[in-house]
């Protein structure tokens, strides 16, 4: 059920309740994701995999995947820049 | 005898020897008891547990985890209701 481009949402840590989107699995139990989280790795344990399944490619960058998701309703924030760059 | 008002299990008895080597005793206010989870009923992480005081001074951060229903339902519950929530 985890794999990439699959749409998870997540159950714990301080973004619990947000959609995000399986990019990459590097280890076994671990996942990196990407969406309304910050591109982080967590473990599998805390995704609930939905029955939605987007299109793209390992390792896809933020806005690959906030495009994607759009396409299927989930309204994902833009990245702020950095200030003082 | 103390005095009425201390007279409250609310209030603890210090034994504190002053500069002078004598022992007197002070009376301190005993502090709330610990958060519980209001769905399961264990004792919740992240509050602490202090006087009213105490807890003004803190930041909103200090006093609970970063999480969504952080200091009111454990982590376990709070699991349990986003996938209820989802599954339906």
């Amino acid at each position: 059920m985890i794999e990439v481009g699959r749409v998870c949402l997540k159950i714990a840590g301080r973004d619990a309740g947000k959609r995000c989107v399986v990019v990459d699995l590097p280890e076994k139990n671990y996942a990196v994701i990407e969406g309304q989280t910050r591109r982080r790795k967590c473990n599998i344990i805390h995704l609930e995999p939905l029955k939605e399944k987007i299109k793209i490619s390992k390792g896809a960058s933020h806005e690959e995947v906030a495009k994607e998701l759009k396409k299927i309703g989930i309204e994902v924030e833009e990245k702020k820049k950095k200030s003082g760059e | 005898m103390p005095r009425p008002r201390y007279r409250s299990r609310g209030y603890r008895r210090v034994f504190v020897r002053t500069p002078g080597s004598q022992n007197v005793l002070h009376y301190k206010r005993r502090k709330p008891s610990k958060a519980e989870c209001s769905s399961c009923g264990s004792l919740l992480k992240g509050v602490p547990r202090e006087l009213p005081y105490k807890m003004r001074t803190m930041g909103k951060s200090r006093k609970r985890p970063e999480r969504p229903y952080g200091g009111v339902l454990c982590s376990r519950c709070t699991r349990k209701k986003i996938v209820e929530n989802i599954r339906k």
